[in-house]
């Protein structure tokens, strides 16, 4: 306890550079939460996939459609709970900017398939009912301040209505949740029916098949079935489980994971230096004192645990302040109308943290603590 | 006056000749100060070369034709009767012959292995109509021929070909049901086309069931830069609901798709310049106090307080640029030319290198500036301000 107390008084002995060392700390702790809670949101698309879930394309790309009658031949298929089919429809909201993440798909086998979207029975009901009724995640929703009851336009940039028209009308149902707090709430559906109905081109086709099948260890069984059954017709197929889908697109943006990682290195390789050196430092400042500190009769180990203590104590001190600095970051982020998934300082970023910041603390800390173990009482009090 | 001067000079020169004194409390702030530079310039070289990659690519003279509020090539559908109406609008460049330079495009999204993930990705294969080529500057084909039109033909751009994998000429790919012949490479000067696939655009159509539709139409105008004639010759035709840009403008507003990354580079390196920051001024405050009984005993012999303030300025400056040199020289080694593609906004992998250029190696060194300014501002303040009587006393 009275070592604690010497290491205390050790570091704030010199405020200035005390408050110098840890904002470094701070800085790089900060970088590290913020950018590691935003690599965790990028990949929760692939994390949070259901393994149970199959995503069938066009062979050619994803892009290419599909004749909608595959659906009914997939769901004969031995193994699979249920099949439904999603159009990508290019919708935008007032302006062209805002591009959001609508499909047109089939409710029923939708709300099966997709069954982490969160709403209630009596939603459900409702927009069953409603051909012209669209659900929307609720940080979409948010984002353009819709409320179930509204009547919202939606222009496509893709398709057009029959009348050249590239406006489709929606009644908005529902607001869904989702069923993890990174589960994606930026996207829309809307009844297959009307679309198909009014737009000008390209009817009767649909965009991807997501399979639910009944258990996970079936995929692979399901994924040769599907694929062999239209192996040599005009649109042959590819079916991939929904993580290696999900990890595949967001492939395309590029290497991500690769940057922010780099990123996050050369922030806490720079801090390493500043605090490292300051820690020397700072020890051989007080080579003197330690000398007395031996003479009085402090062991070699117990001077080596309080050097060791102090550079663990700025380390801890500097890191905790940046990941909670990070947090209010990562919440003022999720408030901002950005269509991106909620970032999380949650508890695996704070382990990975603490493990930093220990090792942070060990490794500037662990020099000066062997110089002032190995310092030899004459040499130390000799000196000017 | 010149005493003055002199003074200061001599005093910094002191103080940088004896940095190796103080050398591992320098090289932290020497190498804070790069990591710093490097990042900042890294992204900044990444958003640079994607933007001129776009910008070199699209003509002032060439027009492109979409349908209305598609906003890429890849959402935009034409029909062939489109085609023909819009290819006798005014404004249209002809050939010797007198029919107009036109090329009508189909734009289909195809699968290939990128390297950088080993994942499928998106790349476009554009099948051209005859003036299609043509109608873009500086084709070459730097390796085998061109297609042969109606042949199951593909040629490669170079950017494909970097970033992609099973793109060799005399190789055969499959698309879907279809198999294609890669006779050749081309190149466009690196421009965004060399991230495409070229074939025929009849035999496209066919392989792909696009009957006879188009998704753009290229035409060559007889004035560059003027589409008014085109604008209004759609406008007075209530068939034909289209847009019209030159392909300089069109391409351009794309390129801006990452200057998000140059912000994101900003607030990064702004935010580990502060980190850095806090080293330099650290490893000043550190400086100031290994030199005070130096610092005093020139006041004593008569240096005026500047001499000491200029000096410890100096030596922080000295410090952060020779930081921001080097970090400018590492981005420059490591990322200058690097190659990478992403996803474009025509929805497919633009192959595009980052560029260091020399108004970027400003903006690192200019960083640099800021934090050995900032960070020996204080220091030298305090530098300033050291009593004589500190050059009398023993100890520390």
């Amino acid at each position: 306890m009275k070592d604690l107390y010497l290491v205390f008084k050790n570091l704030t002995r010199k405020p200035l550079r005390l408050f110098l060392t840890v904002f470094a700390t701070f800085i790089a702790f900060m970088i590290f939460g913020t950018l590691g809670a935003f690599q965790q949101a990028l990949n929760s698309g692939v994390e949070l996939s259901a393994d149970d879930r199959l995503v069938t394309i066009n062979k050619i790309n994803f892009t290419q459609p599909l004749p909608i009658a595959y659906v009914n031949r997939i769901r004969a298929l031995d193994d699979i709970e249920s099949a439904t089919h999603l159009n990508w429809f290019g919708g935008y909201y007032q302006e062209a900017r805002n591009q959001m993440g609508m499909f047109a798909v089939d409710p029923e086998t939708f709300l099966v398939v997709y069954d982490e979207l969160l709403m209630t029975d009596e939603e459900k009901t409702l927009w069953l009912g409603n051909r012209q009724g669209l659900i929307a995640g609720e940080s979409i929703a948010a984002n353009f301040g819709w409320k179930v009851g509204d009547r919202v336009p939606v222009n496509s940039n893709i398709f057009s209505q029959r009348d050249g028209s590239t406006v489709w009308d929606f009644d908005v149902v529902a607001i869904y949740t989702g069923e993890d707090e990174q589960t994606d709430t930026n996207s829309v559906y809307f009844h297959y029916e009307y679309f198909n109905e009014t737009q000008s081109f390209g009817g009767d086709n649909i965009g991807f098949v997501g399979i639910k099948t009944d258990d996970p260890s079936k995929n692979e069984s399901v994924i040769k079935a599907v694929d062999d059954m239209f192996v040599n017709s005009s649109a042959e197929t590819e079916t991939v489980p929904e993580k290696a889908f999900n990890k595949a697109f967001l492939d395309q943006i590029g290497n991500l994971g690769l940057i922010l990682t780099s990123v996050i290195l050369a922030a806490f390789f720079v801090i390493l230096v500043i605090v490292g050196n300051s820690m020397i430092l700072s020890i051989r400042e007080r080579t003197g004192e330690i000398g007395v500190m031996k003479t009085l009769g402090f062991t070699s180990s117990r001077i080596f645990r309080m050097v060791l203590s102090e550079s663990l104590l700025l380390a801890l001190l500097g890191g905790t302040l940046g990941i909670v600095a990070s947090g209010a970051l990562a919440e003022a982020v999720n408030q901002a109308p950005i269509q991106l998934p909620t970032l999380v300082i949650g508890q695996s970023i704070w382990v990975q943290a603490l493990l930093f910041m220990i090792g942070l603390g060990l490794i500037t800390g662990i020099v000066p603590a062997t110089n002032a173990l190995r310092l030899n009482i004459i040499t130390a009090l000799s000196r000017d | 006056m010149t005493g003055f001067f002199s003074q200061i000079w001599t005093v910094i020169k002191m103080n940088v000749l004896s940095l190796p004194q103080r050398l591992w409390m320098s090289l932290a702030a020497v190498f804070a100060v790069s990591v710093v530079v490097a990042v900042l310039l890294a992204f900044l070289a990444m958003a640079t070369g994607f933007e001129e990659t776009l910008a070199g690519t699209g003509a002032d003279d060439v027009a492109i034709i979409t349908r209305t509020g598609s906003q890429s090539e890849v959402n935009s559908v034409l029909s062939r009767n489109t085609v023909n109406l819009v290819s006798t609008s005014p404004g249209i460049a002809t050939n010797g012959d007198g029919s107009a330079v036109y090329s009508a495009e189909v734009y289909v999204i195809v699968d290939g292995i990128k390297r950088s993930t080993q994942n499928e990705a998106n790349i476009p294969l554009r099948g051209l109509s005859p003036d299609g080529v043509d109608l873009r500057s500086s084709v070459s084909m730097t390796e085998g021929r061109m297609f042969e039109a109606g042949r199951n033909e593909i040629i490669v751009g170079a950017g494909v070909q970097r970033a992609f994998e099973g793109f060799e000429v005399g190789q055969q790919i499959r698309f879907g049901k279809t198999v294609w012949d890669i006779v050749g490479v081309f190149s466009t000067g690196g421009s965004a086309f060399e991230s495409e696939l070229w074939a025929d655009a009849p035999t496209v159509q066919g392989q792909f069931q696009r009957g006879s539709s188009f998704q753009t139409v290229r035409v060559r105008l007889s004035q560059p830069g003027n589409v008014e004639p085109i604008r209004e010759y759609i406008a007075n035709d209530p068939q034909l609901i289209l847009d019209v840009d030159t392909e300089a403008g069109f391409f351009a507003s794309q390129g801006k798709a990452l200057s998000g990354i140059a912000i994101f580079g900003w607030t990064l390196s702004v935010v580990m310049g502060l980190g850095a920051l806090a080293g330099a001024l650290n490893t000043m405050y550190t400086s100031v106090a290994s030199r005070v009984r130096e610092i005093a005993t020139l006041r004593a012999i008569g240096f005026n307080n500047s001499s000491a303030f200029f000096g410890t300025l100096a030596e922080s400056l000295v410090l952060s640029i020779i930081g921001g040199v080097l970090g400018a020289l590492f981005a420059w080694l490591f990322f200058d030319g690097f190659s990478a593609s992403t996803l474009g906004a025509g929805f497919t992998q633009v192959v595009f290198t980052f560029e260091l250029t020399p108004a970027l190696f400003v903006n690192g060194i200019v960083m640099a500036v800021i934090i050995g300014m900032v960070g020996g501002l204080f220091p030298a303040w305090r530098a300033a301000r050291v009593p004589v009587v500190s050059a009398f006393q023993g100890g520390e």
